[in-house]
């Protein structure tokens, strides 16, 4: 009877266990932190753009969804409501400037605006694909 | 002679194009909600190119669908990998006119309701769609903004059985754009 009592109570903490585990890391698992993610690909952000201008769609299925890390000097910087963005320009299109712009997490947005323009700098952020006129990199940081 | 055609079109198409006022945002945003008794769930996207024609009424947006944040990364991953498959699907787009468009003063500000008739691909599926929005002439920029409901099996997206009850059949879809001149 006693054994019944301890398997019941083993039964319902591993069961407490569980749930909170389940809870926890796959629920309301964290978003992945892309500041300190490693990068899958490190290039220089012209050679990331003619990639996706020569065949969007190879490009696609080797960028979309990695973390990268983008090296060029910077056209210029947007500020965009909360946003700001990296601009690497290397062509004119309908809709003006095309090239990678790398949408930056909030604590490195104030360092990118710092940042002089025209010097080099690599950046890493996720890919989420090209839109047609632009590569996108989201919640980017500053590597050096 | 392909020569010719080749240079009439450009010619043609960049006298269009002078004469033509566009407005353009690089960040325009797109909000989804999904309401249920068993929860709601809301995405953002403002990585949202769009365009606006002001003298034919040309309009259109185009959205990367890995884009979208969402509160939770499970629900964020289901998303793209699950639902809008959107490593097979990576963009959604909407190509359309304003179909009121002489009745709005594009150089005068203030708020004008807008007709918007078009085609909107979600999932590689296209079909036609008619909104209503709004169009606010600022001094510098239009502000577009439109809110209409999408049916997920419209677009063929599969919802598995076992979150059937949590994902709605109609989601509610907010597109704001802050548009300036090109």
């Amino acid at each position: 009877m006693k054994n019944w009592k301890k398997l019941l109570i083993a039964i319902i903490i591993l069961g407490a266990v569980g749930a909170w585990a389940g809870y926890t890391f796959i629920y309301n698992k964290a978003h992945t932190n892309f500041e300190k993610a490693e990068p899958d690909f490190s290039l220089q952000a012209v050679t990331l753009f003619n990639d996706f201008r020569m065949d969007a769609q190879t490009a696609g299925q080797k960028y979309n969804g990695k973390v990268l890390e983008i090296s060029g000097k910077l056209s210029g910087i947007e500020e965009n409501d909360s946003l700001v963005i990296g601009v690497f320009a290397y062509d004119e299109g309908l809709f003006g400037p095309e090239g990678v712009r790398v949408t930056m997490l909030k604590n490195h947005a104030k360092k990118l605006l710092a940042y002089p323009k025209h010097k080099a700098i690599t950046l890493k952020g996720f890919c989420p694909g090209y839109n047609g006129t632009d590569v996108i990199i989201e919640s980017g940081s500053i590597v050096k | 002679m392909k020569t010719n055609i080749s240079l009439l079109i450009a010619i043609i198409f960049i006298s269009t194009s002078a004469m033509a006022q566009k407005y353009i945002t690089k960040n325009g945003s797109i909000n989804f909600f999904s309401s249920t008794p068993v929860e709601n769930i809301e995405a953002l996207n403002n990585q949202v190119n769009a365009a606006l024609d002001t003298e034919t009424g040309d309009f259109v947006f185009k959205v990367l669908i890995k884009s979208f944040k969402f509160e939770k990364a499970l629900m964020q991953e289901h998303f793209n990998e699950n639902y809008m498959e959107s490593h097979k699907f990576p963009n959604a787009m909407f190509v359309g006119k304003v179909e009121n468009q002489v009745d709005i003063d594009f150089s005068k500000p203030g708020k004008y309701q807008a007709k918007i008739k078009g085609r909107l691909t979600i999932h590689g599926v296209t079909r036609d769609i008619s909104e209503s929005g709004t169009f606010e002439v600022e001094n510098d920029a239009i502000q577009g903004t439109s809110k209409f409901m999408v049916k997920v099996a419209d677009y063929d997206i599969r919802i598995p059985k076992t979150v059937v009850n949590n994902i709605a059949e109609e989601i509610e879809v907010t597109v704001n754009v802050k548009l300036m001149p090109l």
